[in-house]
């Protein structure tokens, strides 16, 4: 008994383990080589112990800036980065071992929505997956939830978001593409036919983006901890400025401020990069197991992919949607503290990501108008929703971050708004 | 339900067509075949993605993976190749999943992997 209880309370709470199980079952499952379940069970765990040093970095980095921002600016101003926030919930917040459970428990809700519905989607972007388990953990523990409760909490709802966003976005990607063999699997969703929506009603009969030729000086953007960098450079080194050499010196030391806030975004973007290159060893055995396992089960499976699958069929809406969807966001970071919300600052990456996509929407339903105005409204968007997501985190111990990815934070509101008050009626 | 079967009467003609453009589309990849033996290296890309159109046409999908591979390897250029190549791995990968082929469901699926970074990094780099 004593064995038992050492191997439940000392080593399955031990959120790396949990996952390198993870991993252990699905090798298995898989009928690999003993050595191969070994080395992949093993390199999964490793690649949490990565993901958990890149938050310890990002977290330290953003210590700082959020100390700096407040002297300078007299408000809270918040990075939006859900590898952060990942980052915090496992480590920090302890969640590592319920949020690890729960993206397995996603992949099981999806392929038994899909199985039994006429809904088809499989939803094979691991990394998104992972994010809306980090949220759905983060908001279901808040509400109230714990145990297995709280995992097939997280499970369902995650599930019900990896059916629901392809499914909802398969009207406009089969007018993309033409067909109806691929969906889209990318948490942004929402946001997409938001700007659609606004894309479409003032677009109509405006000419398609891609007749356009695009002048190109835009490639410094093309590696992913550049187009961080150009972000978080000037934003830590002019709000260093602001704060003073008085209060800026304090935190740096015998180095001069202004060097010292340079080289917290340089670690900024380090913490990024290790970060992300665990998540990539963390789910590089797991996913392959486990989606080889859904397209078995659910054979006429509808294959939901990330964003990029719908790229080629509109580069310039791509570039002009990540135009706009910036313009947008610095607007809303200026806009949105009038309102009381805190100043959210634009995140590169999502808008990279998120714009460009959203700009193939936008372009579908409403040319170039469409995506000119649809992005600056889908910037707003984006930044609006993390904007009211901030409070909460507040008051969870985050530290300067909110999530992006509109359908996870929309998972993370909606537990919020309306999971947990019907929870606290009962409690 | 008259949704339904207006679709339906839609679907039966078009596959007749295709069976009688067959031998069509073969001719026709034998001259662009042909073409891209004397093609210089800027409508070698041209040629190769037609060929590539020409074999998903008739579902020969290994031969259309063949030349729009070939197509992306010469020069990364976002469109019709990145696109097809997409769908065509979906192709492979759901006959592997009717055969119960694990291992080919992996290939392809890692494949498809490969051409999401691939896209990602041409998208960006082109910009």
């Amino acid at each position: 008994m004593s064995v038992l209880n050492f191997i439940i309370e000392s080593i399955l709470t031990q959120a790396a383990i949990t996952i390198g199980l993870i991993a252990f079952i699905g090798l298995l499952l898989q009928r690999k080589q003993f050595g191969e379940v070994m080395s992949g069970s093993f390199k999964t765990m490793l690649g949490f112990m990565v993901l958990s040093a890149g938050s310890a970095i990002i977290v330290d980095s953003l210590t700082y800036f959020g100390e700096i921002f407040t002297e300078a600016f007299g408000m809270q101003g918040i990075v939006p980065s859900i590898e952060a926030i990942n980052g915090q919930a496992m480590n920090n917040l302890g969640l590592g071992n319920q949020i690890a459970l729960t993206f397995l428990a996603i992949f099981i809700f999806n392929i038994i929505i899909a199985r039994i519905t006429k809904w088809k989607y499989i939803f094979l972007t691991g990394q998104a997956i992972l994010w809306m388990a980090t949220m759905t953990i983060i908001f279901g523990s808040a509400a109230g939830f714990s145990g297995i409760t709280l995992i097939l909490f997280g499970g369902l709802i995650g599930g019900i978001f990896a059916v629901a966003m392809p499914a909802i976005a398969q009207p406009i990607v089969r007018k993309i593409t033409g067909s109806d063999d691929i969906a889209l699997g990318h948490f942004c969703t929402i946001g997409y036919l938001f700007g659609a929506g606004v894309a479409k009603l003032i677009g109509k009969g405006s000419k398609s983006i891609e007749d356009i030729k695009f002048p190109k000086g835009l490639s410094f953007l093309s590696d992913t901890y550049l187009s961080v960098a150009f972000v978080m450079v000037p934003l830590y080194v002019i709000t260093a400025a602001f704060a003073g050499a008085e209060f800026a010196s304090q935190l740096s030391g015998d180095v001069n401020f202004i060097v010292h806030a340079f080289l917290q975004a340089v670690q900024f973007v380090v913490g990024v990069y290790v970060l992300l290159s665990g998540v990539r060893l963390l789910l590089a055995e797991i996913v392959p197991a486990f989606r080889g396992i859904a397209l078995k089960i659910v054979p006429n499976a509808k294959p939901a992919l990330d964003c990029p699958v719908l790229f080629p069929y509109a580069p310039n809406a791509v570039t002009a949607g990540f135009v706009t969807t910036t313009i947008g966001t610095v607007i809303a970071m200026f806009i949105l503290p009038l309102f009381g919300l805190a100043m959210i600052l634009p995140g590169m990456l999502t808008n990279f990501f998120a714009g460009g996509t959203a700009g193939i929407f936008m372009n579908a339903v409403g040319g170039r108008r469409g995506v000119l105005i649809g992005g600056i409204a889908h910037g707003i968007f984006i930044t609006l929703l993390p904007a009211l997501l901030v409070p909460y985190f507040n008051d969870l111990g985050f530290i300067n971050a909110t999530a992006t990815d509109v359908d996870t934070v929309s998972a993370g509101l909606l537990i919020k708004w309306f999971v947990e008050p019907i929870i606290n009626i009962f409690n | 339900m008259a949704f339904f079967k207006r679709k339906k009467k839609k679907a039966a003609p078009q596959k007749e067509e295709k069976v009688i453009n067959k031998e069509e589309i073969l001719t026709k990849i034998e001259q662009t075949k042909q073409g891209l033996e004397k093609a210089d290296a800027e409508d070698k890309i041209s040629y190769l993605n037609q060929i590539g159109s020409l074999y998903l046409e008739i579902e020969d999908y290994d031969q259309a993976i063949t030349y729009y591979e070939t197509s992306i390897s010469e020069k990364q250029e976002m469109g019709k190749a990145f696109a097809d190549l997409t769908k065509l791995y979906n192709f492979k990968r759901k006959e592997a999943s009717e055969q119960n082929d694990k291992e080919k469901v992996q290939y392809y699926l890692a494949k498809s992997d490969e051409l999401m970074k691939l896209t990602k990094d041409t998208m960006r780099g082109n910009m």
